[in-house]
């Protein structure tokens, strides 16, 4: 129908179309000016073989997984916290909102300040309380670089975890928790036993949904490290940026996220059978 | 029933916590831009000795953000205005007239939603410079429409099931065309979704950054976050700027979102539940 027309218009030749193309990319030598010939396989030999692939697979991993698990435990803690009876509770949910309106961009602008280690505010407070001697390279040492970048990234996204929890634990019936109190169950046993067991529909949307965004997340990294010190933060969405946009290699940077999307599937894939597994224990 | 005090003390306790982790970065970067480089640089102080609004001035003379802005906000009205209309109509379509392949449109935009960006901006790129628009504020328009318009007619597909099509037919027997009765009927009915639709545009328009990156090259068509983070690499003691463009990036967000909030978070659970 006409009212559809521009939707569709729009599916097909900006989302469809540039999905095939991005596969027939991988399978070209197309450069910026010039037609690509196709191939074959030799973009899919040539990214797998590069060390700088592998570790994008293990970076990407890494980085999603442990910025999933801190989220969900932090939004989580907030959300138990939120939901008890507490004085200003609405400014608290509005304020612990905050860095999840803030823009991306600003978060990690602002992150990559408090790291700086000549002036970051970091550096001075420890130094100050006497738990470092010298200032520490957050982001340009090796050891650190990765756990700093997962930090900021989860201080800007707990807050969507915290507001879907604490919307789903608005919804459990607080008799529950009363007569479970007659009964003499503890905090913990309530929780496990109440408040989880209600959340299971929840959880699993935002877990779902957060995996897939986490996993392709570029702002923190190329915001704060560019994928440095020496690839220890080279996720593949930055990989495909470099091999794509800084060094104009079309093809291979298609390659690249070709080859992750069964990595992406995957993890969908492992949270909808983790999520499976714990509604039926 | 009283909560033990055990449970109250580790609540506050926790809450405080939580207050001071996301009061912290925040409280840097206001202060920071407030600060004179001699506070940031030689004689660090935590509070600003003599706060100075010189960092915004300069800012936005030497740097010229004010061009910046205009270009997010023209990129971000924009694309808000298209994809309210085109989503708006697309939504009535899908909801309201029966036809074949109007599931398929449902798939492709779920498809949409799952696809990573990452994956599309080399190819969108490749079309973006075949166009012949490479570096402008157009190819940003049209590309922020491929993932707005099938975010927002999901969600306002969830508003317009939830009104009774009786109202419309109604309308119609008055004499009312179909497309009136859109936008005489259902589109004042849906007013919250419509207004979350437009929050969510803007605000993703104007924050968004990977195509912005890829798209724009020079400084008259960069958006505020390229602008900024170009910055970055420019000088050594550029943070006072820096915060001070990252304060007036965000404020104007922070007061449509929470001007909204109400209808956003409605919104979101129309397009959830009832989607």
């Amino acid at each position: 129908m006409g009212l559809l027309a521009p939707t569709v218009l729009i599916l097909l030749g900006l989302v469809l179309y540039p999905f095939f193309y991005a596969i027939w990319l991988a399978f070209s030598d197309k450069a910026v000016g010039s037609a690509g010939r196709y191939v074959g396989f030799r973009n899919f030999a040539y990214v797998i073989a590069w060390p700088q692939f592998s570790a994008a697979v293990f970076n990407t991993v890494i980085f999603t997984f442990s910025a999933v698990a801190l989220k969900f435990v932090l939004g989580m803690s907030v959300a138990l916290v939120l939901n008890q009876r507490i004085r200003g509770r609405n400014f608290f949910r509005a304020f612990l909102l905050l860095p999840w309106v803030m823009p991306a961009f600003v978060v990690y602008l602002v992150w990559r300040w408090l790291y700086d280690p000549l002036s970051g505010l970091i550096n001075y407070a420890l130094i100050d309380l006497g738990l470092v001697a010298s200032p520490i390279a957050f982001l340009s040492d090796r050891s650190t670089a990765m756990p700093s970048v997962v930090v900021a990234h989860v201080w800007r996204n707990f807050p969507f975890y915290a507001i879907s929890f604490l919307a789903g634990m608005q919804t459990i019936s607080q008799e529950l928790y009363d007569s479970a109190q007659v009964d003499g169950a503890s905090r913990a046993q309530q929780f496990r036993y109440i408040t989880l067991p209600g959340l299971y529909q929840i959880i699993g949307v935002v877990l779902l949904l957060t995996t897939i965004q986490t996993a392709n997340a570029f702002e923190p990294v190329y915001l704060l490290t560019g994928g440095g010190p020496s690839d220890a933060t080279m996720v593949y969405t930055m990989l495909v940026y470099v091999m794509g946009m800084v060094n104009l290699r079309l093809g291979e940077a298609a390659a690249v996220s070709t080859l992750f999307l069964p990595l992406l599937v995957g993890l969908v894939l492992a949270v909808t059978v983790l999520l499976h597994r714990k509604a039926n224990a | 029933m009283r909560e033990p005090l055990s449970i109250r003390a580790t609540t506050y306790t926790l809450l405080a916590l939580f207050v001071l982790m996301v009061a912290i970065p925040l409280f840097w970067m206001v202060t920071t831009a407030l600060k004179s480089n001699k506070d940031l640089y030689e004689d660090f102080s935590y509070l600003p000795r003599r706060p100075t609004f010189e960092h915004f001035v300069r800012v936005i003379q030497r740097e010229d953000l004010l061009t910046n802005i205009r270009n997010s906000f023209v990129v971000a009205s924009t694309t808000t205005v298209v994809t309210v209309f085109v989503s708006a109509f697309a939504a009535f379509s899908i909801v309201r007239y029966r036809y074949r392949g109007r599931e398929w449109v449902g798939r492709l935009i779920l498809f949409k939603y799952l696809l990573p960006t990452a994956m599309l901006f080399v190819p969108l790129y490749a079309i973006v410079v075949a166009l012949g628009l490479g570096n402008t504020l157009t190819s940003l328009i049209l590309t922020y429409l491929s993932f707005m318009v099938p975010f927002c007619t999901w969600m306002l597909m969830g508003y317009f099931r939830s009104i009774p099509p009786e109202l419309e037919e109604h309308a119609m027997v008055d004499g009312c065309t179909k497309i009136g009765a859109l936008f005489r009927i259902l589109l004042p009915l849906s007013a919250p979704g419509i207004v979350a639709s437009a929050i969510f545009s803007f605000t993703l328009s104007w924050n968004e950054f990977l195509l912005a990156l890829v798209f724009t090259s020079d400084h008259t068509t960069m958006t505020v976050p390229i602008k900024l983070s170009m910055m970055v690499v420019g000088d050594q003691y550029i943070w006072g700027q820096l915060m001070a463009g990252a304060v007036l990036a965000s404020v104007p967000i922070t007061i449509l979102y929470f001007l909204g909030q109400r209808f956003v978070v409605q919104g979101l659970a129309a397009g959830a539940v009832k989607g």
